[in-house]
């Protein structure tokens, strides 16, 4: 490997690392606030139902896929067929952030509002936390848009860079779907 | 993210991007070096106005009193009180030994001292500083607001830290503060990192390198893993106080359904423990080099010193839960952390002993930089003795909350980690700026801080013990606490010589800065390989990449003839005749 790429590598999965951190104590957070409740939603909490987080899941997933594509067609030079493959990883990124606003309406419409409490704040707080990271996660493809140039340096580096952090949101996504909302 | 690959940068030409937005390591090493400093200085006029506080109730405070409360006649008013013990620990924590240490002379030593040019990212490391920077300002406009800078302590436990404890938006800026000199300290980790493994010079192996790039290694990885924690609990903190969430509210507090102000304890900790670690780690190795160099002998045991340093890092994740022994955790738990706690003593005692190995019969030379290891040495030991009651639960029960435990982190954290800053600020001083400080004003600094220095903190570890709180406006007003007046003040007028004494640090840093002996390339007489090139160094450090071969600590060998008794890592490992 050259020098560069294991630079890259290694400093991207200390960030990645970090950024894990910050979601894990989130987790273990939510692990004691879970297991400490009588009851979990609280009494006269409705369960939230399934579909909006489920159609997340999907947009993430497949934006995924689409951003997996991406990196396979820079490593074969085919900017063309990337810069598509972009393009409908932001439209899928995109679809999960509208899916998730309508999520927070949801909530809102059943009563759960930011300030009812733990449940509440769980399920407001960490998605919250989630999509601002998500943002972020746009705003690194928004650049990997402009820089898809057969000029620019290191271009397969950065993509790749932003492809992995691109995974990691989706795998936090899937762990916070299985977690808050599944079980 | 784009790598530097060790290339020779043009070097700028503008003073903007010369000073202000640098990516040359040695520049922003000074940055953070000012930074530092000037924290250092803030925070240590807070310590004044407590301490003054403490031993002169009810007495306006010298001189700016008037100044800063003129409400008061100059008195410090009780709630600024509790304001001034939080930013006195986050100030010296998080804004002067934090960037000191790490941020100075990590930036300073590692590229220097492993033969690169530069860090693995330049870029990320402008921005690391940048970042800090734009904390501090957040941090010290939170004492302009109306309602003043947040006072829930530097932990900054709920519920003392929400809304209902602290009204107003300074706890809220703090928050924003830590938030944000988190994103510099991963940003710095991240480079720390990748730039030790990726940039050694050819033939330099883990154990070739100095301990100093030891102990900052092993702390930019604590910081990559640590600081994130930290950052989840500010921003949950956040939410309580800005957004109405009820994370950490219990009680009648929260509306309905129940958060838990403890879970702050524990998320505080798991990041609070490696974080004194953190801090720690960078003077351990700076002191570890410095003690062979000045007693021209290579370092005893430096592999284990090393590797008993990397195990207390190990060990430092697992034992956070001595914090919170009186939190009502399960005896089982209370008792399997004060096992964890007890042992870290091993790996602590063995580096410890290695020290003292290494100075035993070496021709110890007094140079400022060794009387101040030396300090290090002295005031760590005791520090981390009075660790050991602690860390015990039947007697942490009593000493919990105490000045003891304010005793002993002044020992291990504030004292060690201040003087191995001195003593590393004396040492580079000369590569860093190309001009050697006074040694006489040195010394007389050393001596005027190290035996205050001893009254403030073993002052503070005696009240404890005899039962003084912490955190206390006025000790005057309990009857138990009366006959412990004089140590009080005999702690607040050592503050106030140790305070006094800094002032000839400050004018010897100026002076030398300007006025200072020009520096040889080498005037200590050691190995490592900053010190093969100029002082200062060019813009890109090395015209050639070195190559090493052989340790940091090679001096005193009997088979040296060249008329130096030490070798530079560059130079072939002198053999005996066989
Ligand atoms: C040598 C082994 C050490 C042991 C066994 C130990 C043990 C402890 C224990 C049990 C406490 C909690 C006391 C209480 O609140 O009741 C404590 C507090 C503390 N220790 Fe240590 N410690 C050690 C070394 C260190 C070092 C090396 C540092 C820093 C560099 C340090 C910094 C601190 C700080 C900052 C606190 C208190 C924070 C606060 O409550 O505000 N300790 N230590
Ligand atoms: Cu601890």
């Amino acid at each position: 490997m050259k020098r560069s790429e294991l630079q890259n590598n290694l400093a991207m999965t200390i960030a990645l690392i970090s950024a894990a951190m910050l979601f894990v104590t989130l987790f273990m957070g939510y692990a004691v606030y879970r297991s400490s409740a009588e009851a979990w939603p609280p009494v006269g909490m409705a369960h939230v139902s399934l579909t909006l987080p489920f159609l997340s899941t999907i947009f993430i997933a497949v934006s995924s896929w689409f951003c997996f594509q991406v990196k396979n067609l820079v490593a074969i030079n085919d900017l063309k067929r990337a810069n598509r493959n972009l393009n409908l990883t932001m439209l899928m990124g995109v679809g999960f952030m509208i899916s998730q606003s309508f999520l927070w309406l949801q909530l809102k419409e059943s009563g759960i509002y930011v300030t009812s409490g733990i449940f509440a704040s769980v399920m407001y707080g960490f998605t919250w936390i989630h999509a601002v990271h998500v943002i972020g996660g746009l705003l690194a493809l928004v650049y990997l848009k402009i820089v898809l140039r057969p000029k620019t340096n290191e271009l397969l580096q950065k993509t790749i860079n932003v492809e992995r952090f691109w995974h990691f949101l989706g795998i936090v996504w899937f762990a916070m779907f299985m977690g808050m909302f599944v079980f | 993210m784009s790598g530097g690959y060790n290339e020779i940068h043009p070097e700028p030409t503008t003073f903007w991007s010369k000073y202000i937005i640098s990516f040359d390591h040695k520049v922003i090493a000074k940055q953070f070096m000012w930074y530092g400093i000037f924290f250092l200085g803030l925070g240590g006029m807070m310590a004044l106005l407590i301490r003054w506080t403490l031993t002169y109730p009810g007495q306006p405070f010298p001189i700016i009193g008037n100044l800063l409360f003129p409400h008061s006649a100059g008195v410090v008013p009780p709630d600024s009180y509790a304001m001034l013990f939080t930013m006195h620990g986050t100030i010296m924590i998080f804004y002067a030994i934090t960037p000191l240490l790490i941020g100075a002379f990590g930036n300073y030593c590692i590229p220097l001292m492993i033969g690169a040019r530069d860090m693995a990212f330049p870029m990320l490391n402008m921005l690391s500083f940048w970042f800090a920077f734009l904390s501090g300002i957040v941090l010290v406009a939170s004492l302009l607001l109306p309602l003043g800078a947040a006072a829930g302590g530097w932990t900054s436990y709920p519920t003392l830290s929400t809304m209902i404890g602290s009204p107003g938006a300074g706890q809220t800026l703090w928050c924003v503060a830590i938030f944000l000199f988190g994103v510099s300290s991963t940003m710095g980790a991240v480079n720390y990192v990748t730039t030790v493994i990726t940039l050694r010079a050819p033939g330099m192996g883990y154990f070739d390198m100095p301990l100093t790039i030891w102990g900052l290694w092993l702390t930019a990885i604590l910081n990559a893993i640590f600081v994130p924690v930290l950052g989840a609990g500010v921003i949950l903190l956040t939410m309580d106080r800005v957004m109405g969430t009820t994370f950490f509210l219990a009680g009648a507090s929260a509306t309905s359904g129940s958060g838990d102000p403890v879970l702050f304890q524990h998320v505080f900790w798991i990041f609070g423990h490696p974080e004194v670690y953190i801090l720690i780690l960078p003077a351990w190795g700076i002191v570890s080099d410095l003690l062979s160099f000045f007693s021209r002998k290579p370092a005893f045991g430096a592999k284990s010193t090393a590797l008993a340093m990397t195990a207390v890092t190990i060990l430092s994740t697992l034992v956070y839960g001595h914090h919170m022994f009186t939190t009502q955790m399960s005896p089982l738990l209370t008792q399997s952390f004060m096992t964890l706690t007890m042992t870290i003593s091993i790996p602590s005692a063995i580096f410890f002993a290695n020290w003292l190995g290494t100075i035993w019969k070496g021709s110890i030379r007094f140079d400022s930089p060794m009387l101040f290891s030396l300090g290090v040495v002295f005031v760590f030991g005791l520090g981390g003795l009075t660790g050991l009651h602690l860390g015990t639960v039947s007697t942490d029960i009593y000493l919990h909350d105490t000045y003891f435990v304010v005793g002993h982190f002044h020992y291990t954290m504030a004292a060690s980690v201040l003087l191995g800053g001195y003593a590393g600020l004396y040492f580079w001083f000369p590569k860093m700026f190309g001009r050697m400080m006074n040694e006489t004003l040195a010394k007389i600094h050393f001596w005027g801080t190290m035996i205050p220095l001893n009254g403030i903190f073993f002052g503070m570890l005696m009240i404890g013990y005899g039962g003084m709180h912490r955190r206390i406006y006025n000790p005057f007003v309990y009857e138990s606490l009366q006959r412990l007046i004089p140590i009080n003040t005999l702690v607040t007028q050592s503050a106030i010589l140790m305070g006094a004494f800094q002032i000839v640090f400050v004018i010897n840093l100026i002076w030398s800065l300007y006025k200072g002996k020009k520096a040889p390339n080498n005037p200590w007489n050691v190995g490592t390989l900053e010190w093969t090139i100029p002082s200062p160094p060019v813009h890109h450090n090395y015209d050639v990449i070195p190559v090493v071969k052989c340790g940091p600590h090679e001096l005193g060998n009997p088979n040296l003839k060249n008329g130096r008794d030490f070798q530079y890592q560059t130079e072939e490992l002198v053999q005996g005749p066989a």
